[in-house]
């Protein structure tokens, strides 16, 4: 009999093992794949390796503004592709170690719910107090014809070499990183998405920004389009003017979205509440199932790793005997292309959508002189949105810089509902580029 | 030579200090420069020398007193010196000794405070009392006051204790303390991080009851207090009562079952003495008329219109009479006069289905007459189970002065007149 059986190993189970473990608890985790889930193996960190590979190359063929030469600049990409699996299985060990220290118990199986409380895996039965499903999502196939022969973004990031030319299905933030990728690599790049707008959860000023700031790298984007068939080196689509047309690539990266993993989990016969969108839960990380937990992608609710790790935390909180809930209000999201975008709250659209009366500040980034230092020339702009009568932080919105790393800062302001001109008592060190959140929020406030 | 010790006068503002202990005792020998008492202001704590040697002849203050500056609070000399010229004058000089409630209101929602510091705890007068540097305190940091024990001279509340609360409690957002300012109510913890009280964990501010609902709050509250009160329900067979009715309609005569009701309520009542009275302080007031009044459901709240002198009435009379108030009612413009006086008083419920309810008395009025709901019962008659209409009563009563068995016996009288209704209508309405 365990405390808590936990369903995948992926930033939302593991985490909350090590942390149920850390408690004392008697900590199962099942992994059928690889510990680290699609975030450590298949996600964020390999992604995010590339991405650097393609960033540093980008900066040394830049060197000369700077005053630095360095020659003639080339991306090896098998090398690429060995340190960025260096890292993975550094970090893939790190977990490893974390639950071993925490005591967790792992076993590499397919598990899935039996009856009340009761984990099978490999025709046995284990029991538990508390199941967290933490089977995370994985990529979908919209009804597309040959979509089969396109590349899943988990293809993609093993690729051996660069190829010359990519059309990629889907402008959300997967199929971005991956065109500024291969674009920077030096692929000839072309994004087709559906909606009008790329990334749409971004604020307009900042999806519209970031728009141009790709179309400068020469990446080639048709909004608005719908794709009608995929075949090995060419996608057929009709644009936003309803004509039919076709781009040939070498390779069709598929990156439409991700989709919950709750087949073959055992929910229906558990009664656990759940569609193709995910397992309900409530803010506290609950389903409909007393005892039966979930958090991260299967949840369907955010899709982000750090989203997935802090619902596991409440879930194993709440689970013994804490009273936690997620705010999803302030969960910070970050688009990690160059420039790169992060956001934390609402867009200017949802307030205006929602009828909250607000004001607000558009900075660019320049004001801090770091950034001109650092990031002559590139894109750069702060938004931010506070509320009309009190001046609470509403929404942050950073583009270009160190985007992700200074949007905490708003996560922070927000969770504790400080106001703008809470920030006047706050010293920024100088010159930094967070002078310009200050400085943006301040204007709002 | 006997000389009187003085409250120091501490910089330009201080007007008072707070004589927080007394170190020598009344009698004790003390030496110039040694130290007499401890003294606080709302800026710091200090101790008080003594002017000159000899001893502490008298003591003007208990500690935990707020005492003027420049006022004597003692006196020091020879034994068997006269200490009354340095008396201070009672009255004149001296301060408050304790903060006032509404003072310590006040200091609290300046700090934006939570809502157990509601009306209750100050208002209850149980004297909370507050150093001034507790005070100073306050008015910076929000405290739930109610959970602060005082660890000063009497139970007297000191900077240490509510700084300690302070330190201990849930802390409020920014966002929060802006609503709270506003007079939105805090619970004791919050949602945010570690317990942060967050604006969406906020309550809106209350509404203060007033005019007829404030009235209607402290007559209840008072009702319940004062007095014992149960209630005890019947039903009794309203064919007869639904058949009269029927036929007073179809005459177009404006009489409802409600006036039929009273009718057979103030014939019964004059059979019951004891339930047509009131009680005040410990003395039951017996009354030869029947003042009955009958509770209206107005736009504004609950009103009480009094038919005067209910007994003297015939039924149409009655009907009549009860529909003027109630139309003066549902209008406002009811007279004092026509709302006070009552001796026994109705609520009718029965139209919106109420089957059995708990009145509460019109005190000091010792019962009250609930009338529910006509619902078909059955009854069993010659071997076989029919069913006939009936109308539920529930009657409260208070037991200072009656007994449940005489207000059963009411109920059954009552029962039995409205079963036989006709009888005592007559034939000619």
């Amino acid at each position: 009999m365990y405390d808590l059986i936990i369903i995948g190993a992926g930033p939302g189970g593991y985490e909350a093992a090590i942390h149920a473990g850390r408690k004392g608890k008697k900590t199962l985790l099942f992994e059928r794949e690889s510990i680290g889930g699609t975030c450590l193996n298949v996600g964020c960190i390999p992604t995010k390796t590339l991405l650097r590979s393609a960033h540093v190359f980008s900066l040394v063929r830049e060197a000369g503004k700077y005053g630095v030469s360095a020659g003639n600049a080339t991306l090896q990409m098998a090398q690429v592709q060995e340190r960025k699996n260096k890292i993975v299985s550094a970090l893939g060990k790190g977990i490893e170690a974390s639950l071993k220290k925490a005591g967790v118990e792992i076993l590499r199986a397919h598990a899935k719910l039996a009856n009340r409380g009761k984990v099978e895996a490999d025709g046995k039965t284990y029991e538990a107090a508390n199941i967290l499903i933490a089977t995370g999502a994985r990529p979908a196939l919209p009804p597309v014809p040959g979509i089969e022969s396109a590349m899943a973004s988990t293809a993609a990031l093993k690729l051996a070499e660069v190829p010359a030319s990519i059309a990629i299905i889907g402008g959300g933030v997967i199929g971005l990183e991956f065109a500024d990728f291969f674009a920077q690599a030096g692929s000839k790049v072309t994004v087709v998405e559906m909606l009008p707008s790329i990334a749409p959860m971004l604020d307009t000023d900042m999806g519209k920004r970031l728009l141009s700031a790709l179309k400068r790298k020469g990446i080639e984007f048709h909004l608005s389009a719908k794709v009608t068939r995929v075949e090995a080196g060419a996608l057929h689509f009709t644009d936003e003017k309803g004509v039919a047309q076709t781009i040939n690539a070498t390779k069709v990266l598929n990156a439409t979205g991700r989709k919950p993993v709750v087949n073959d989990l055992g929910l229906e016969a558990a009664g656990v509440e759940f569609s193709g969108k995910g397992i309900v839960t409530s803010d506290e990380g609950r389903t409909n199932v007393p005892g039966i937990w979930a958090c991260g992608d299967v949840t369907g609710r955010l899709l982000l790793a750090h989203a997935a790790t802090r619902e596991g935390l409440v879930a194993v909180e709440n689970m013994f005997g804490g009273t936690q809930r997620i705010r999803y209000d302030a969960i910070p999201s970050v688009v990690y292309t160059d420039p790169e975008v992060a956001s934390c709250g609402k867009t200017e659209e949802q307030l205006l959508k929602e009828g909250v009366p607000f004001r607000k500040a558009l900075v660019p980034m320049g004001v801090a002189g770091r950034f001109l230092v650092e990031h002559e020339g590139q894109a750069g702009t702060l938004k931010v949105l506070v509320g009309k009568e009190h001046g609470e932080i509403l929404g942050v919105h950073i583009l270009g810089g160190p985007a992700g790393e200074l949007i905490f800062g708003a996560a922070i302001m927000m969770e504790n509902e400080m106001r703008g001109k809470d920030l006047f008592e706050i010293v920024f060190p100088h010159p930094t580029i967070s002078e310009a959140l200050k400085e943006a929020i301040l204007h709002a406030e | 030579m006997a000389a009187p010790i003085l409250m120091p006068q501490q910089g330009n503002t201080v007007e008072e200090c707070l004589l927080v202990a007394w170190k020598k005792k009344k009698g004790e020998t003390v030496q110039s420069g040694e130290v007499l008492a401890e003294i606080e202001t709302d800026k710091a704590t200090f101790e008080l020398e003594s002017p000159a040697a000899g001893t502490l002849l008298e003591t003007f203050f208990k500690e935990g007193e707020l005492v003027p500056v420049l006022t004597a609070i003692g006196v020091i000399g020879a034994p068997g010196e006269a200490v009354d010229s340095f008396r201070p004058v009672p009255g004149k000089k001296t301060a408050s000794k304790k903060e006032t409630p509404a003072n310590i209101e006040k200091a609290v929602s300046k700090a934006g405070n939570a809502e157990s510091r509601s009306a209750e705890a100050p208002a209850g007068g149980s004297g909370i009392s507050l150093s001034p540097r507790a005070l100073r305190y306050l008015k910076k940091h929000a405290v739930p006051l109610d959970r602060v024990q005082g660890s000063g001279a009497s139970g007297r509340i000191i900077e240490r204790d509510v700084k300690r609360a302070y330190e201990a409690a849930s802390r409020v957002s920014p966002l929060a303390a802006d609503f709270m300012a506003q007079g939105f109510r805090a619970p004791e913890t919050g949602s945010g991080p570690a317990g942060l009280i967050l604006a969406e964990n906020l309550r809106k501010p209350g509404k203060q009851l007033s005019g007829i609902r404030a009235t209607i709050a402290s007559r209840m509250r008072a009702s319940l207090l004062s007095t014992a009160q149960y209630t005890v329900s019947a039903r009794a067979d309203a064919t007869t009562l639904v058949a009269l009715r029927k036929e007073l309609k179809a005459r177009a005569l404006e009489i409802t079952i409600n006036d039929l009701v009273i009718f057979a309520t103030a014939a019964t009542l004059k059979g019951f003495p004891e339930l047509n009275a009131e009680l005040i302080d410990n003395t039951l007031y017996l009354y030869d008329d029947i003042h009955l009044g009958f509770a209206c459901d107005t736009p504004k709240g609950l009103l009480v219109p009094v038919i005067k002198k209910c007994q003297t009435l015939s039924l149409t009379e009655q009907a009549k009479e009860t529909r003027r108030l109630a139309e003066k009612a549902q209008k406002g413009g009811l007279t004092p006069d026509e709302m006070t006086g009552g001796t026994f008083t109705v609520s009718n419920l029965g139209a919106y289905g109420v089957t059995s309810f708990t009145p509460v008395l019109n005190a000091p009025q010792v019962a009250l007459l609930g009338v529910c709901a006509i619902t078909p019962e059955p009854v069993r008659k010659d071997g076989q189970v029919t069913f006939i209409d009936t109308i539920g009563f529930s009657l409260t009563a208070d037991h200072q002065a009656v007994d449940g068995a005489v207000a059963a016996r009411f109920l059954q009288a009552l029962s039995g007149n409205i079963a036989q209704i006709r009888s005592l209508t007559g034939p000619n309405i």
